[in-house]
């Protein structure tokens, strides 16, 4: 069952450039990384699910629902942890969280008090007394205290230090093994490298690669370096199926992406004196994806 | 209902400090009456010996100086000044702190329509000002009480209610200027504009006695003097005043809940 579905989605401001025809499905339990560099559209995409823009052409589905229409029904099973989190200043920790526990109709005051004590958070103390990373904290409580079904998160981790990046992840996990689908959008790679399960890359406001992180990384790429006792030849890889090929003195290092015979046949045509074949990092691979679209 | 309980939560202290100093203006000059006693003739004759112009700016009804409403009716002018600063304030921010302070991804992504968000939030400024009107209503009619002497109880709470009604107006016209503007920076700014553009206005046209004017300014929509010789209001004025407000709420819906909230 697709948890979103988003069709053909598009959003200008005049003449600035917002989304263009995005299209992409995410399925129920998945964990979904949104990729793609400041001002690509990641923002605008996910505002239009939480009908906070309205779309100038094109739809989104959330749990079978249409997300403007029906968007205070959805609104329920969303936790919507946004990339800068605001408060009210004036209020206390606790108040602001059982003000946003008010709006769902259960009874979120244990959660609370286990996600503070999991996040190490203060729920005495005023908002604006709080540090930027700590804001955060009690955006992540915010997020998850009435278990939502459906976990968005723009720009997860920014301001956090990397311990609670980790016990965020945990909490994370943890709601996606009890069922809830996550939608994650990021410009730090790693982060979804590490989480996600499909990925979707959005350029210049449209989408321009949907991929399963396991053919993203595993399947269809290796990242080989060379070393070499004599001076070699660029143009010795230059075949179908290698990119970012780089000669530095002595090292050559190329992406690769295809049946693995063919590369190996042509490496042992020359004469090695190292060579390191590993998993290339997601920035390599998204790096591979603006150049060759650029 | 949560909504409406924090809206009126974070405006309560403003709600107090401001009835209380409008009540605190119109006690004083209670207390001014009771103190110039029999001398008030006097001093209705130092009035009525202004110019012409002079007595039109002040709106002064000299006739009916020499009465408590009649005098109360003269430093009330005033006190409505005080308060549609209030409640145009009160209509602004509540509408567009969610935006100034960045609060609107919060409430917005909540399970209620904007529609909803909207009522409450119109519910809560209307209660604040309903609120302020007690708080200043009963401290003004016990100094009233106070006052030694014949007086109309009743032209003087139909003056005062003026007050609930021009807040009113001037509330939703902060409510309706919010959801249409971006994000606003200075609150006070735009209502101490607005406000003091209709006084003058309103100043300005008491002396050109130009009637078109009356429409205009809500200032203008209760004649002090008239209100105190008929123990009424002027209908058509109402009926401008009612207008407006249905309005402006109708296009404060429209607007708000179609408006694109975008990223901060």
């Amino acid at each position: 069952m697709n948890v979103i579905e988003i069709n053909n989605l598009t959003k200008t401001y005049g003449k600035a450039r917002g989304i263009c025809d995005v299209s992409f499905n995410v399925e129920e339990g998945e964990v979904f990384g949104f990729i793609g560099p400041n001002g690509a559209g990641k923002s605008t995409t996910i505002r239009t699910l939480l009908s906070l823009i309205y779309p100038t052409a094109g739809s989104a589905e959330i749990f079978g629902m249409d997300c403007i229409k029906n968007a205070p029904e959805i609104a329920r099973e969303i936790g919507y942890l946004p990339s800068e989190v605001f408060y009210y200043d004036k209020m206390k920790v606790i108040d602001v969280l059982n003000y946003s526990a008010s709006f769902y109709k259960k009874d979120c005051s244990k959660r609370i008090k286990e996600l503070a004590g999991i996040m190490d958070l203060d729920l005495k103390k005023r908002v604006d007394d709080l540090s930027f990373g700590n804001k955060k904290k009690v955006g992540i409580v915010q997020t998850l205290l009435h278990q939502p079904r459906l976990i968005i998160l723009d720009e997860p981790t920014s301001g956090l230090d990397p311990l609670m990046q980790q016990k965020f992840f945990d909490l994370l996990e943890e709601e996606n093994k009890k069922g809830a689908t996550i939608f994650m959008s990021s410009h730090v790679l790693s982060e979804v490298q590490r989480m996600c399960t499909r990925v979707a890359i959005i350029k210049e406001g449209r989408i321009i690669k949907l991929e399963t992180m396991s053919n993203l990384t595993e399947n269809n790429y290796k990242k080989f370096r060379l070393e070499f006792d004599s001076d070699i030849q660029k143009e010795h890889f230059q075949i179908n199926g290698v990119s970012n090929l780089e000669l530095k003195e002595k090292f050559i290092s190329f992406l690769f992406k295809g049946n693995v015979n063919t590369i190996l046949r042509k490496i042992s045509q020359a004469e090695l004196k190292n060579i390191w074949i590993e998993e290339p990092s997601l920035e390599e691979i998204f790096m591979h994806y603006y150049e060759k679209e650029a | 209902m949560n909504i409406f309980l924090h809206e009126l939560k974070s405006s309560a202290k403003s709600i107090i400090i401001w009835s209380l100093s409008m009540a605190a203006l119109a006690v004083m000059y209670i207390f001014i009456f009771t103190g110039l006693g029999s001398d008030i003739a006097e001093f209705q004759d130092l009035m009525n010996s202004l110019p012409e112009m002079a007595k039109k700016l002040l709106s002064v009804y000299a006739e009916s100086l020499s009465t408590l409403e009649g005098f109360y009716s003269f430093v009330f002018v005033y006190v409505v000044l005080c308060g549609a600063i209030q409640a145009m304030n009160l209509g602004l921010s509540i509408i567009s702190k969610e935006l100034r302070e960045k609060t609107a991804d919060f409430l917005l992504t909540k399970p209620v329509s904007r529609r909803t968000i909207l009522t409450w939030k119109l519910a809560a400024a209307f209660a604040a000002i309903v609120i302020t009107n007690i708080i200043y209503m009963c401290v003004t009619f016990t100094a009233a009480l106070s006052v030694k002497g014949q007086f109309s109880m009743k032209a003087i709470f139909m003056i005062s209610l003026t007050l609930l009604l021009i807040q009113a107006i001037f509330m939703v016209l902060g409510v309706v200027v919010a959801a249409m503007a971006g994000k606003l920076r200075s609150v006070i700014a735009v209502s101490l504009g607005t406000v003091f553009g209709f006084f003058i206005l309103n100043m300005f046209g008491s002396v050109i006695g130009e009637k078109a004017i009356r429409y205009i300014t809500p200032f203008k929509f209760f004649d002090y003097g008239y209100i105190i010789r008929n123990s009424a209001y002027e209908a058509p004025y109402l009926a401008v005043g009612a207008g407006f407000v249905v309005l402006a709420v109708a296009v404060s819906y429209l607007v708000y809940v179609k408006k694109d909230i975008h990223a901060v």
